[in-house]
């Protein structure tokens, strides 16, 4: 689902555009009403240069307030379902209540008059009386250009009816009386007969459940800040009163409502798809259904609709359901609108149609109900078909959504999954089959060459980006080796990632002032306008009622909510992960103020970009500082910080905080020896990840260390070393050679602890090219440590040799290395100093305790007993060599509470809470 | 025997005139029909007293409520009484009673017979507003009935002419009927006080289907066919609410011979071939001249795929009833399927010359031209039947067929969704959509609607054939899924014999050779039964010698061995060798060579 989040929100670049060979529009009893307006705003014949407003105006200001009253309401002319009379006399209110109601009053007895073909006729005429101007007008005369806004909507509306039939111009006048006679019965009533009594009544219960759900959904979010697009700057206007919901689009009920035009309506659904998507649960399943049936009686050219019971069918896990209403959807809206615009243009002429987002739709579907190999096939497709049509935007979701898949379920090698030979094989001329990352690589390459050439910034960007995610796990073999030249380097090249990565944030600097200009004009603002219309002409009448201040400007009370962001969202999220993924890259080469440089920059500069779509992303910066937090500066404050995330991400929605918080909690109690704790955690991971094969690798992977690592901690060995060894043929079988090399070290560790030192030197040995392959220099450091342990664990004569292992890894540990990793070198190189026979304490005793000193006091922080005591352990010895009891009784003292606190442990509890 | 043909006469008699007195034409003409189809006695047909709608605004008057009753896929059939029949006598139905309804006896004119004489007159000449006017005051049931039944047509014929007004093309609309909710309300109080008779409870029916209260519209259906059931219309209305055979199972319908008729129609449009067949096999016996039955059984045999058995049933119809338009299209359909041109240009003429405008005639018209190769005029002449019948099913699937012809995949795939959407059981429709997906090179998203077609239609070998063709494309190369398709595909009468060949080779690529013998055996005792011979025939001869020589069963290797003698070609030289090859393995002299001769 989150990936459909990217999908959904991304390429407002291709919304733009469209909407220029519009038919003209349509004449309603609510046009006529505007245009009745517009005569009493600019009364024709006002020739003889009085420049006082005409009649029932009070000032100037008061004029022009109806003025952008009717531009506002021409603005958005373009309306689905047009406001019955009497809610637009309440919005007419707000202008007309310093005239004292005299134009509601005018508007319906010159409305209400109209009772034949001929009146109408006639009322057009008057129309165009307005528009031409009087003889002898001088430039200073009040009337109206024929070219300005209104004057084209007066033309238009004109020209609409010049060009009506008589059968036209009879249902314009059935439509006018209903209109007129509309007091409190919907002005549309077509769906209202459409549900005999009981089903109405059910569907109110239905939409008055949902109404409250809105009331929730609005309170729990009415903090947000938003940005930008429609869908968000019509919902979720924090100060509106009106909150603009379904139960408003069937029911004219007590709520005045604002314009529901065919933006609103796109921005609701729009709504419910993010809602769907974001807390499914607070949705139920047929009453949604109901409203979106009935919705698409009203609109049956909105297909979207079938796309949200699809999006409905899915968060509700019906999968029949979900696969009915994707495939009707795109039979019907592939051939004239795809997924990524959110507009729909009116232009319907046949163009090749985006089939190839139902795919990626059909394989998210897939993804999402845990089959991954259809939604492997399906994406091969969308790859396909995208390529045939040149359709690149698709092509780079499909390609991160075959990433994101990859990465998330486990493809052994032997398996060509998308070895289809017109994808891939036949251009490249082998018959050898490619393994599964190799494909990848390829197909990555071929998009950004494609990008490149056809100057698509966002693409580029996240080709660069997918890359260096690319390169910072895998060794680029050249696919084709002959012959002695053919000199392989097997290492990973962070050069690479580093240059991908810079050039994947270029995107913002490449994305120039041309694509700003076409960011379309989708009518969000007229209707937010008139939203806060409403909303503010309450205040501004109360107000008006105690201070007599009616000649303010009032334009303030127009500020709009939303100003759209100068830089789409898509793009800013785009620039913003190249800096998460540069933070990745430095966590791998372990760079620790680098990851806590670029996560900064992330949670500062991204957080206000970060809209709702992207919260994953900025958690994610968030859970990198906490980490590094816990690493460097203990646990205690990693949970302060913690528990301001949570209060920033609720844990039900974010699962990077909620896994987060686990993996402290387990961290903290295997430290603390409280291992019920740790295995109770430990437990809580397994349940998180799917029963899937293959699905969740890395919540698996996860999983299974950490319960290598408790078994290890409560001393069971031989189970641990079991468990870890699965966890590595696993990750050898989906050719995960970064977690290989941890988990190597793991089970050196394993058997370093059960005093098998030369059954674990061969592990550490090959975790240690591991992690030169792969440029992981502080797990190499890491490794390096454990090597000399080994060498120790060996016999004294190793001292030497232990000794300058550990002096080669110390600057590595000692610049970037955390807490734990910095004790562990000094205690380790104490022990060296302790165990060489040629050393002795009484002439360099600073060689000893400096380092001992350093390790007791970092390990304060991180309340790690088993290594605390073996730190004053040494500490005590070394006195005792030096012959300072007092020191040496401290030192056993404090030895001795670590091993109690170690051997019975107390207040478990406590472990899980922070 | 509980009814005598005498008794159905009688009754139909009844109906017949009961019906035509309410303006119900096309259920009259449907009994009128069925009245001249029950098999003369010794003595000729007494003259039925009885006013044939013949008048032509009577009859474009009923097509014009068929517009608009046939909700459900397809069109009905309404058979002109087929004479001329010399047939044997019919048995009776054996073993069938049935419960007898009195026939309702209103003839006794109330005080307002005049006013009703002349509201009829108006409703015959399509005045249907002043028809409801002249009838306002009247009271007794008939009169109710008309006046509601003329402002239903009313509302519907102008709703017609919004539809025009508003949009006009094929789209949706939003045009309703006006007159439904004032209706609702009048008939639903008449059905409380009980003052409704079966005719007024018909007409609540179809309100009630045209505001969507499907179920409530099916009670009240039910309830005016067990008290008259000779209303053919609402038996049909009732039919097209049964979208599955469960609704059908478990409406409460009492036991008259019409439901006979009900329950056989509804079987077709389920597509339970075989029951239909049956029952309508049955009602043949009493009912031997009806050209109604001939047709439906016709159409059962044609969705059986009994081509050639169906063409003549359709033949000897024409015969009897040459300027019968109902259910013709399907004898097109057939004849489309047979690629007879001249019989189908013949029928497209003649149902041409008798109405032009009628959706079945204009659907025959793009038949023809469709087997003609010109699509583009195929494709206008769907359209016009669309125009003339929205709902007209097969039309919007045949256009469909006629766009992927065309190459417009777009307009194709709108076609038959929106042929899919009037009726999800129509495989035809979905078939088409995969296949349209599959040409578009996407195989995997086509299998889902190959895999809805062949839900629906089980038993047909080429839906099977066709997902396995998906799933053995390039793209996808899923063998042993395609594997599992054809094997469907072999089991259920797969005339072209694809099925066999593929699972064959098939089997042979996976290296199954076992199976794949089983299968080239199966496919070579196939084509020698329809003596066909060719490419594969030589195929699975080479590869059956092959695989018996190799397993060491010398006697059929040379059996098909020499039989591959008959045909030229390198296959020749190949059998020649390996003949050799086995005589040299026979005599015991094992050597190295005869292996290279076997490859």
């Amino acid at each position: 689902m989150s990936l459909f989040a990217g999908v959904s929100g991304g390429a407002a670049d291709a919304a733009s555009g469209g909407g220029t060979g519009r038919a003209l529009l349509e004449l309603t009893p609510h046009k006529m009403a505007v245009c009745q307006l517009v005569q009493v705003f600019a009364p024709p014949a006002q020739a003889g240069g009085d420049v006082v407003p005409p009649f029932p105006f009070e000032s100037l200001a008061h004029h022009n307030r109806l003025g952008l009253f009717l531009f506002t309401l021409t603005r958005s002319c373009e309306d689905f379902l047009e406001p019955p009379l009497e809610e637009f006399l309440r919005q007419l209110k707000a202008v007309d209540n310093l005239a004292n109601g005299w134009f509601c009053e005018q508007l319906t007895s010159s409305l209400s008059a109209l009772n034949s073909p001929d009146d109408l006729f006639n009322f057009f005429d008057k129309l165009r009386g307005v528009l031409t101007a009087p003889e002898g007008a001088s430039a200073e005369d009040v009337f109206l250009d024929p070219n300005s806004q209104l004057g084209v909507f007066l033309r238009c509306c004109i020209l609409a009816f010049n060009s009506m039939t008589f059968e036209g111009v009879c249902h314009l006048l059935a439509d006018l009386v209903m209109y007129c006679n509309s007091t409190d019965a919907s002005y549309d009533l077509a769906e209202d007969e459409g549900f005999n009594s009981e089903m109405g009544n059910l569907m109110d219960a239905d939409i008055d459940s949902q109404v409250g759900i809105f009331d929730k959904f609005h309170q729990g979010y009415a903090s947000e800040r938003h940005m930008g697009e429609s869908s968000s700057a019509l919902t979720r206007a924090p100060t509106s009163t009106y909150d603009f919901d379904d139960a408003n689009i069937f029911k004219a009920d007590d709520n005045p409502t604002c314009l529901r035009s065919r933006w609103q309506l796109e921005a609701y659904l729009n709504q419910q798809a993010d809602i769907l998507e974001k807390d499914p649960g607070s949705v139920p399943l047929n009453s949604f259904n109901a409203t979106m049936t009935q919705l698409q009686t009203l609109a049956p050219e909105l297909h979207r609709v079938q796309f949200l019971q699809y999006l409905n069918a899915l968060c509700h896990d019906d999968y029949v359901a979900s696969l009915d209403n994707l495939h009707r959807y795109f039979d019907y809206s592939a051939g004239m609108q795809g997924l990524f615009g959110r507009s729909v243009s009116q232009v319907q002429d046949i163009v090749v149609g985006k089939y190839e987002s139902a795919l990626l739709c059909l394989g998210n579907l897939h993804c999402y109900f845990g089959h991954p190999k259809k939604a492997l096939e399906a994406f091969a497709e969308a790859v396909r078909v995208s390529q045939m049509n040149n359709d690149d935007s698709c092509l780079a979701y499909v390609l991160g959504a075959i990433s994101n898949l990859l990465s998330k379920i486990g493809i052994s090698n032997t398996v060509g999954i998308i070895s289809s030979p017109y994808s891939l094989g036949t251009n490249i001329g082998l018959g050898t089959p490619l393994s599964i990352q190799q494909q990848l690589l390829v197909l990555l390459k071929r998009s950004l060459k494609r990008a490149d050439a056809l100057k698509l910034p966002s693409l580029l960007s996240f080709d660069h980006l997918s890359l260096a995610k690319f390169d910072l796990k895998h060794v680029q073999r050249p696919l084709v080796s002959f012959g002695p030249n053919a000199s392989t380097k097997l290492r990973t090249c962070p050069a690479d990632v580093i240059k991908n990565l810079r050039l994947g944030s270029r995107v913002l600097t490449d994305f120039g002032a041309d694509v700003l200009s076409t960011s379309n004009d989708n009518g969000s603002f007229s209707t937010s306008w008139l939203r806060n219309l409403s909303a503010a002409s309450d205040s501004w009448r109360r107000s008006s009622k105690n201070t007599k201040k009616l000649h303010i400007n009032d334009f303030d009370n127009f500020h709009y909510h939303a100003q759209p962001s100068p830089v789409p969202a898509p793009i800013l999220q785009l620039a913003g992960s190249a800096y998460l993924l540069r933070a990745t890259a430095w966590e791998h080469y372990g760079s620790a103020p680098m990851v806590r440089m670029n996560a900064l920059v992330y949670a500062t500069c991204f957080a206000d970009a970060a809209r709702w779509e992207f919260h994953s992303e900025l958690s994610l910066a968030y859970v990198k500082l906490i980490q590094q937090l816990a690493v460097f500066k203990g646990y205690s404050a990693a949970f302060c910080a913690l528990k301001l995330a949570e209060k920033k991400f609720p844990s039900s929605t974010s699962l990077h905080i909620q896994l987060l918080g686990m993996q402290i909690l387990h961290e903290r109690a295997l430290h603390r020896g409280h291992l019920k704790v740790a295995q109770q955690i430990c437990d809580e991971f397994g349940v998180l990840s799917s029963s899937v094969s293959g699905v969740d690798i890395e919540l698996k992977t996860e999983f299974s260390v950490r319960r290598a690592r408790t078994l290890l901690a409560a001393k069971q060995f031989s189970q641990a070393a079991a468990v870890a060894s699965s966890l590595f043929s696993t990750c050898y079988k989906y050719n995960m050679q970064v977690e290989n090399a941890s988990i190597l070290l793991l089970l050196a560790e394993i058997h370093k602890k059960s005093d098998n030192a030369v059954l674990a030197l061969p592990y550490a040995l090959a975790s240690q090219s591991f992690c030169k392959s792969f440029n992981l220099d502080l797990l190499e450091a890491s490794a390096t440590l454990t090597l000399a342990e080994l060498w120790l664990a060996l016999g004294s004569s190793h001292a030497k040799k232990a000794l300058s292992l550990v002096y080669q890894s110390l600057p590595m540990i000692l610049g970037h290395g955390g807490l734990e990793l910095r004790t562990r070198a000094h205690i380790i190189l104490a022990k060296c100093h302790l165990s060489d026979p040629k050393f002795s304490v009484l002439e360099d005793p600073e060689a000893v305790l400096d380092p001992l000193n350093q390790a007791t006091e970092d390990l304060q922080a991180l309340e790690y007993h088993e290594m605390a005591a073996e730190a004053y352990y040494l500490k005590a010895m070394a006195y005792n060599h030096l012959g300072k009891l007092d020191e040496r009784e401290e030192a056993a003292a404090r030895f001795k509470d670590h091993v109690t606190a170690l051997e019975n442990p107390q207040n478990e509890e406590d472990s899980l809470a922070y | 025997m509980a009814y005598a043909k005498e008794t159905y006469r009688a009754e139909l008699r009844a109906a017949a005139r009961q019906l035509g007195e309410r303006c119900l034409y096309s259920a009259a003409k449907w009994a009128a029909e069925l009245l001249v189809g029950v098999e003369p006695d010794a003595s000729p047909v007494p003259s039925a007293a009885m006013d044939t709608p013949s008048s032509s605004s009577a009859t474009s008057a009923g097509r014009l409520l068929h517009l608009h009753r046939s909700g459900g896929s397809s069109f009905r059939h309404r058979p002109r009484p087929g004479g001329g029949t010399s047939s044997e006598a019919g048995t009776p139905l054996g073993g069938v009673s049935y419960v007898s309804t009195p026939i309702p006896d209103d003839d006794a004119f109330d005080s307002g017979g005049d006013k009703y004489l002349l509201a009829k007159t108006y409703f015959d000449c399509r005045e249907y507003r002043r028809a409801a006017h002249v009838l306002q005051k009247q009271v007794g049931r008939k009169a109710v009935f008309l006046r509601c039944y003329a402002l239903y047509m009313a509302g519907e014929k102008r709703k017609e002419a919004e539809m025009i007004e508003l949009e006009g093309s094929l789209g949706k609309s939003n045009a309703v009927n006006q007159e439904l909710v004032a209706l609702e309300k009048e008939l639903s109080t008449h059905r409380r006080t009980g003052s409704i008779d079966s005719f007024g409870l018909y007409l609540y029916g179809i309100v009630l289907r045209d505001k969507g209260c499907e179920d409530l519209a099916r009670m009240i259906l039910v309830e005016s066919v067990n008290s008259y059931p000779w209303n053919w219309s609402a038996w049909s209305e009732l039919q097209s609410l049964c979208t599955s055979s469960d609704i059908l199972n478990n409406l409460n319908l009492k036991n008259n011979w019409m439901k006979d008729f009900f329950l056989a129609s509804a079987y077709l449009e389920l597509k339970m071939h075989e029951e239909a067949l049956k029952r309508y096999e049955r009602l043949m016996g009493v009912f031997r001249c009806s050209g109604y039955i001939q047709a439906q059984i016709a159409t059962v045999q044609y969705s059986m795929r009994d081509l050639d058995e169906a063409e003549m049933k359709f033949e000897d119809l024409l015969r009897t009833d040459p300027f019968r338009v109902d259910s013709m299209d399907i004898y097109s359909n057939l004849l489309y399927a047979k690629e007879s041109l001249t019989a189908l240009s013949f029928l497209a003429h003649r149902v041409f010359l008798t109405d032009k405008y009628h959706p079945e005639s204009c659907c025959i018209i793009a038949n023809y031209y469709s087997l003609k190769g010109q699509h583009e005029k195929s494709v206008l002449y769907f359209q016009r039947a669309l125009k003339l019948n929205r709902k007209y099913l097969s039309a919007w699937t045949l256009m469909g067929h006629e766009y992927v012809e065309l190459k417009n995949t777009p307009a194709a795939i709108d076609a038959y969704r929106r042929a899919v959407d009037i009726n999800p059981r129509d495989f035809r429709a979905w078939y088409g959509l995969g296949q349209i997906y599959e040409m578009m090179g996407m195989p995997f998203y086509a299998l889902h609607y190959f895999r809805k077609s062949s839900y629906l239609q089980p038993n047909d070998a080429r839906l099977w054939i066709a997902m396995a063709q998906c799933y053995e494309s390039d793209p996808l190369q899923m063998i042993e899924e395609a594997i599992k398709c054809y094997e469907r595909a072999a089991n259920s009468n797969d005339t072209e014999g694809i099925a066999l060949h593929r699972l064959a080779k098939l089997h042979g690529m996976l290296g199954q050779s076992e199976e794949a013998a089983f299968y080239y055996k199966k496919d070579l005792e196939r084509m020698e039964v329809e003596e066909r011979q060719g490419q594969n025939f030589v195929e699975a001869l080479l590869f059956l010698a092959k695989h018996y020589k190799s397993i060491g069963r010398f006697e059929e290797a040379e059996h098909y061995c020499t039989r591959l003698l008959d045909y030229t070609g390198p296959e020749k030289e190949n059998a020649k060798n390996m003949l050799q090859g086995i005589k040299r393995l026979q005599s015991g002299f094992p050597s190295m060579d005869t292996d290279h001769f076997a490859l």
